[in-house]
């Protein structure tokens, strides 16, 4: 899904805040034990997110905006019990499939490698976990209409996928909320001082972080 | 209860009490203090200093644990008040969480609050248009609620009075459906709303569509400078409150304001029970007062009380307010008192894409919208609902675009650059009075401090369901001949109250027999007590209703000081 294609309305109209809008979440307890987020596990999670948003010339990945911590905190805090089993379900098929397609530990995998590990995730059907409550991380879907949801799915895969989809969504809004995605990877001013209608804009330009 | 006063008489009267120090209880205070009344502000929440209590107005997107989202538990806990647009991470502190203050809702109705010092004119989305003549005339002449006692020309010296205090930007568009005002500069349109303004008005020639006008100092004029307010830094972080003083509140404005005058007393963790009535003098002398912590019972007493504990608070304290001479109410002479409420329709929305304009971007946080005033029904009844409502929009570019990859630096790319031009459309829809539509006390259920709870009885109808449909067609339309595609329509179908702009239930209107306040918001029944928040709102118009509040209380307090110099109170 094409992030930040569903934005509160009311945001927007208030002058474009653009910081994701709430997902409706199911009634349920959280169950996340401090276990499922072991220090090896947010070096793994920081790894999955580094590969999705690498660091690159201009700017640091996923792994310096210490993705791996950021996902811990909203699954414990801001997902429901079934989207924490999705999302601890979307880890261990990565576990899985790395060891599947290259024998060997995501960690120890190669970037092409750990891409194509992802790349299959991306692929892969997933029906049985199919949750009803909303993608977790999918910003905005509460005020999504129906047929934009339907556009963003059949536009962006014939497959949907909540397993990739929830990694991606997760890293993008813990990426470009950080400092370094929002200062480096984004341009981020907190106090602008005015606003100006009309600024020239060239490709390759950095959108504004908020 | 027992009424025991500590502090005896004399230490606890005042020459005025005002119960509420949000937007327009912050009117009251600031006027009847500026005229040499020892004024006592009364506010059931706790004391919020403008700069002082505004713990997460600094904070940067990487400072929230949860980028400003809400938690699994924040939500469960409060389904009602999370549905809030605003309420998230950075400004929680400012709403009142849904276990605190229960009540009761006959139909759903969303009631969001604010209690404390400042109530929620730190938290207000903070867009100010003055009613046209059109707006106080609708009831009279589409024949729903009362004649409105006062029209346009009685309330536009007070519009200036208080915009130009306020800061009000806004451009000089010269129209009678949303009369100019006291204007700072205007906010600028950025290049597809204005393509979008051009198009619309190419092709609709009775419809306008013109910038925002809200309380933000574009430009901080002597008077601001004089409140140590400062031009607004088009952050958009409002709601946390403003460390420039950019937007105006009460804890920026009014309530220092007051308190440079030395005749200014705000008293905080102080719950409202009931205005105290005499039966000998015909004259409410005071209010009783429950501590919020030590739920002990203190009266205060005043010459003037003004009311303006937000619309639904102010019928809960006059319902409350229980005499021999009133048993259903202070001044409920025609059992009216709660009923009549009305609110805004939010339910409709639209959202397109605008091809294009790919060379241009902006800068800056501009907080406010484009909006269209009303153009249904304007002159005569031509649709086959009531009156209208206002049309906001706005054109942004979300960040990141949609590219074949899913992961890797190509992808990263994508999503760091603006994507496309999207357009956001929006609803105010004025909504009709009825005496169907009301608020009572609870018989049986009280809170923590022995108030009864209030129970909500407000819904939509058919009328309402017409508007919305003719808004979505109408916004779908215009989007249309605008250029716009993709164009999709929602209905959020969200309960009456999410608006925020609940109104009525102590009415104005000319005739004691069908209204609850005169001209001057006084009680009919009992003249030195004036309402002055929407609770006295005969109608809803399609405006933000925040402004009028604000004059009609800055009306009401010199009319009551020219009736006190009269000894008429």
């Amino acid at each position: 899904m094409k992030r930040r294609d569903a934005l509160s309305t009311m945001a927007i109209l208030l002058g474009g805040a653009i910081v994701s809008t709430d997902v409706f979440f199911s009634s349920c307890k959280s169950n996340v034990k401090e276990e499922y987020f072991a220090p090896e596990d947010i070096s793994l999670l920081d790894e999955i997110g580094e590969t999705i948003i690498p660091a690159t010339a201009s700017s640091p990945g996923a792994k310096a905006a210490k993705i791996g911590d950021f996902m811990k905190v909203y699954v414990t805090d801001c997902y429901n019990a079934a989207d924490q089993q999705t999302f601890f379900a979307a880890v261990r098929e990565i576990k899985n499939l790395s060891q599947k397609k290259f024998e060997k530990d995501f960690m120890k995998l190669t970037v092409p490698q750990r891409q194509e590990v992802l790349a299959e995730l991306e692929m892969e059907k997933h029906s049985k976990v199919e949750s009803k409550s909303k993608a977790p991380g999918a910003e905005g879907d509460a005020i999504q209409t129906g047929k934009q949801q339907e556009a963003n799915k059949t536009s962006l895969n014939a497959v949907s996928n909540r397993y990739f989809s929830m990694l991606k969504q997760l890293t993008l809004l813990g990426y470009f909320t950080s400092e370094p995605g929002a200062t480096k990877a984004m341009r981020y001013i907190q106090t602008p001082g005015s606003y100006k209608g009309n600024v020239p804009y060239t490709k390759g330009d950095k959108a504004w972080a908020t | 209860m027992g009424d025991i006063n500590s502090k005896g008489i004399t230490q606890n009267t005042f020459d005025a009490i005002v119960i509420g120090s949000g937007i327009s209880g912050g009117w009251a205070a600031k006027e009847l203090c500026e005229k040499g009344l020892k004024t006592l502000v009364l506010e059931r929440g706790r004391n919020v200093q403008h700069l002082v209590d505004y713990p997460t107005m600094a904070k940067d997107p990487w400072d929230f644990p949860h980028r400003n989202h809400l938690t699994l538990n924040m939500k469960e806990d409060n389904p009602i008040v999370s549905k809030c647009y605003a309420f998230r991470e950075d400004a929680m502190q400012f709403f009142v969480k849904d276990k605190e203050h229960p009540y009761i809702q006959e139909k759903p109705f969303d009631w969001i609050r604010g209690y404390q010092v400042g109530g929620k004119s730190l938290i207000w989305a903070r867009q100010t248009q003055r009613w046209s003549k059109y707006d106080f005339e609708g009831p009279a002449r589409d024949g729903f609620a009362v004649d409105w006692p006062i029209r346009y020309d009685d309330i536009a010296p007070w519009y200036s009075h208080v915009e130009k205090f306020v800061g009000i930007s806004g451009n000089k568009d010269g129209l009678d459906t949303l009369p100019d005002g006291e204007f700072l500069p205007p906010w600028e349109m950025n290049v597809v709303e204005k393509a979008v303004q051009k198009r619309i008005m190419d092709n609709y020639k009775d419809r306008n569509v013109i910038i925002g006008r809200c309380a933000h100092l574009t430009e901080a004029k002597e008077i601001h400078l004089q409140q140590e307010r400062g031009k607004c830094q088009a952050r958009n972080l409002c709601q946390r409150g403003c460390p420039f003083g950019g937007y105006f509140s009460s804890n920026s404005s009014t309530l220092p304001w007051a308190a440079k005058t030395g005749n200014f007393t705000v008293q905080p963790d102080s719950v409202v029970h009931s205005i105290i009535y005499d039966e000998k003098k015909n004259r409410a002398t005071g209010v009783r007062v429950i501590d919020a912590h030590s739920k002990k019972v203190t009266e205060y007493y005043a010459k003037i009380i003004f009311v303006n504990a937000a619309a639904l608070n102010t019928n809960l304290i006059l319902l409350n307010s229980i005499s021999t001479r009133f048993p259903n109410g202070l001044g409920n002479d025609n059992g009216l008192l709660g009923k009549y409420v009305a609110f805004q329709n939010y339910r409709g929305t639209l959202s397109a894409n605008m091809d294009g304009f790919l060379d241009s971007y902006y800068y800056g946080r501009r907080p406010c919208a484009v909006m269209m005033p009303n153009f249904r029904n304007v002159h005569k009844q031509e649709t086959d609902f009531l009156r209208g409502y206002m049309v906001f929009f706005s054109a942004y570019r979300s960040a990141g675009h949609a590219g074949a990859t899913q992961m890797g630096e190509a992808f990263k790319e994508a999503q760091s650059e603006p994507g496309n031009w999207g357009v956001s459309m929006m609803m105010q829809g004025e909504t009709i009075p009825k005496e169907t539509n009301y608020v009572s006390l609870s018989k049986d259920k009280k809170d923590d401090w022995g108030m009864p709870l209030l129970t909500i009885s407000v819904d939509y109808d058919d009328n309402d369901e017409k508007s919305l449909k003719d808004f979505l067609s109408q916004g779908a339309e215009m989007l249309d001949k605008a250029g716009c595609k993709n164009i999709t329509t929602n209905d959020s179908k969200q309960a009456p109250g999410l608006d925020i702009h609940e109104v009525g239930g102590v009415r104005m209107g000319k005739d004691p027999k069908t209204s609850l306040l005169n001209k001057w918001n006084q009680l009919h029944a009992c003249p030195n007590v004036f309402v002055t928040d929407g609770a006295c709102m005969t109608s809803t118009g399609t405006q933000n209703p925040s402004i009028t509040f604000m004059a009609l209380t800055a009306r009401a307090a010199n009319h009551a000081v020219e009736e006190m110099k009269k000894g008429n109170l």
